[in-house]
């Protein structure tokens, strides 16, 4: 009985935290015909004209460049974190430095409103010529991702016993040796989290992408408002779903693929950091 | 022998660890320089290379807009409000349905969804589900209670501000929460059991009291997220209506990008700047200190 109302309780939670995406999903297969009659969550003639008029390249909108942006800029992000964390979490963790200095830093700025530091970043690309590029937004993404990498992979090494290091030491190894041959490859199920919940991070951010960018460098988060004011009357709702599914299904495929993984990692940033 | 190995393991760590410090002194040092000169500097577009110190007139300023006092308690409410609401929906869900979740693990894919999606894109996809023509809600509520809301109107915005950042934040709170309580010796709740203890009993003075800490830290997490609401907020009221829904961050991005005030924009960012740093390294000191009371 009281697993019936576990079920039911389970489906209202899961149907109204989802609710957006369903909607967005039902509109994006309606026609602008249906669209008007049929606000509802049902389609009666589903069809894939807005998906056709997305992926139509026209002279002001391009989903293909926002979408390759999106891979690019959270590709270099995601990479560029967990390539500068590495290191510095293995010096963390055995040569215990700047733990009391350099981690905590990092640790809030997890925690710090991004925007405080957006204004100059501006000002610095400015003068840099990196504004609009996939390069500066790549590098700014870096910032919002090495909290998460530093902590994951510091607290990945701390688990793996010290034995290891004093063995191949003993070799005659050095300490970057030992980092690259032995604990990188031991803390590979770490670093693949980070990856992919960077990537996820990455793709999903708007605040510097609406600041740093305005066409070259556009990422879906931003260019998925261009095509709500397409058509310079009001928002065709058909196409603007369709945008906003094909931006969000990079990191929800990866999210349904990867849960385990992430679960984990969120924890741990939350629950050690 | 050792003392030399040690001092060159030393220098390899430090050497370690270079790239990364450089890049935050360019990437977060540079910057916060640069906050500081211009946050006491007469600065616009044309001068942006030139700054004039002039003093305390941009914090000043700031200090004397009402806007950004309004900005601020928005800021404060919602980051409160959200943080209590996810966390308790998020704690009722993970252990009511811990028993189900348990067996079928892929419902928590079901549920962590929504974490998966861009904030920016939620706000966007509401303003479709709340549309007053081509969304379901106003449609559902109009075909069954024959009335509908102006969820994004001056007395309803903030509310339905919260309704979005909650149903999209809960999750994470949830996942926190179940974690947390998988965590749990099965000894305890097992010799809890044997001794008699009623389920609500060993809720309330077992497994609660062990999770207290994931509790704290879930509200504070929450908290500083609500906070510094930028995304979801900017899509789907800009700060409207009549600023009434401009979180701090809202209130810096437009003042730097909509009026062109850049030393007000900058002394703000400095004053959110040393609030936020002196707030965390507060609860940082706490924290050591309680670990080493418990200890």
């Amino acid at each position: 009985m009281i697993n019936i109302l576990r079920w039911i309780v389970f489906v209202l939670a899961a149907f109204a935290m989802n609710f957006p995406i369903l909607v967005t999903l039902a509109t994006s297969f309606k026609s602008a015909r249906e669209l008007t009659a049929n606000p509802g969550l049902w389609v009666q003639a589903p069809t894939l004209e807005n998906y056709a008029t997305v992926f139509t390249v026209s002279d002001r909108l391009n989903i293909f460049l926002y979408l390759v942006n999106s891979f690019a800029v959270a590709a270099l992000g995601t990479l560029l974190a967990v390539a500068l964390a590495l290191p510095a979490a293995y010096a963390i963790a055995r040569g215990k430095m700047g733990e009391r200095t350099l981690l905590p830093l990092i640790v809030n700025l997890r925690a710090v409103p991004l925007v405080i530091f957006a204004i100059p970043l501006y000002m610095m690309f400015q003068w840099l010529s990196l504004l609009d590029t996939r390069l500066g937004l790549g590098l700014i993404l870096t910032i919002v991702n090495l909290p998460l990498a530093l902590v994951i992979l510091v607290n990945a090494i701390r688990d793996l016993p010290a034995e290891l290091d004093e063995a191949a030491l003993m070799d005659g190894a050095t300490r970057t040796q030992v980092l690259m041959r032995v604990i990188a490859p031991l803390c590979r199920p770490a670093i693949v989290t980070g990856v992919i919940f960077g990537f996820i991070t990455a793709w999903n951010e708007f605040l510097f992408g609406l600041m740093l960018t305005t066409s070259k460098a556009v990422p879906i988060t931003v260019g998925a408002s261009f095509f709500f004011a397409a058509s310079g009357g009001g928002v065709q709702w058909g196409v603007a779903s369709a945008v906003m599914i094909v931006g969000a299904l990079p990191p929800m495929l990866l999210g349904l693929l990867m849960y385990r993984q992430i679960s984990g990692s969120m924890t741990a940033g939350a629950v050690k950091g | 022998m050792t003392t030399q190995t040690q001092r060159t393991s030393v220098a390899e760590f430090r050497l370690l660890a270079v790239p990364l410090v450089l890049f935050l002194l360019v990437f977060l040092g540079f910057p916060a320089i640069v906050n500081l000169v211009y946050s006491v500097s007469q600065v616009s577009f044309e001068t942006l290379r030139s700054p004039q110190i002039t003093g305390f007139g941009n914090f000043a300023a700031v200090w004397n807009d009402a806007a950004f006092w309004q900005a601020s308690w928005f800021s404060f409410r919602f980051g409160l409000l959200t943080a209590l609401l996810e966390c308790g929906l998020g704690l009722f869900l993970a252990i009511f349905l811990a028993p189900l979740l348990e067996k079928r693990s892929w419902l928590m894919a079901i549920l962590m969804l929504p974490l998966m999606v861009a904030p920016a894109l939620v706000g966007l996809m509401y303003r479709l589900v709340l549309h007053e023509f081509a969304g379901p809600v106003p449609y559902y509520l109009w075909t069954w209670f024959g009335a509908s809301l102006s969820f994004l109107g001056p007395g309803s915005a903030f509310w339905t501000l919260i309704v979005v950042e909650t149903l999209q934040w809960t999750p994470f709170a949830f996942l926190l929460f179940y974690m947390a309580y998988q965590a749990i010796p099965r000894e305890i709740v097992e010799a809890s059991a044997m001794d008699g203890a009623r389920y609500h009993h060993r809720l309330w003075y077992i497994e609660l009291p062990l999770m207290a800490p994931t509790i704290v830290v879930a509200l504070l997490i929450r908290f500083i997220d609500g906070f510094r609401v930028f995304d979801n907020v900017y899509v789907l009221t800009g700060s409207g209506p009549g600023g009434s829904t401009a979180s701090l961050s809202i209130y810096i991005y437009e003042a730097f990008f909509k009026q062109g005030a850049i030393g007000k924009a900058v002394a703000a960012s400095v004053i959110l700047f040393i609030a936020s740093f002196t707030v965390l390294y507060g609860l940082n000191a706490l924290a050591a200190r309680r670990k080493g009371a418990t200890r």
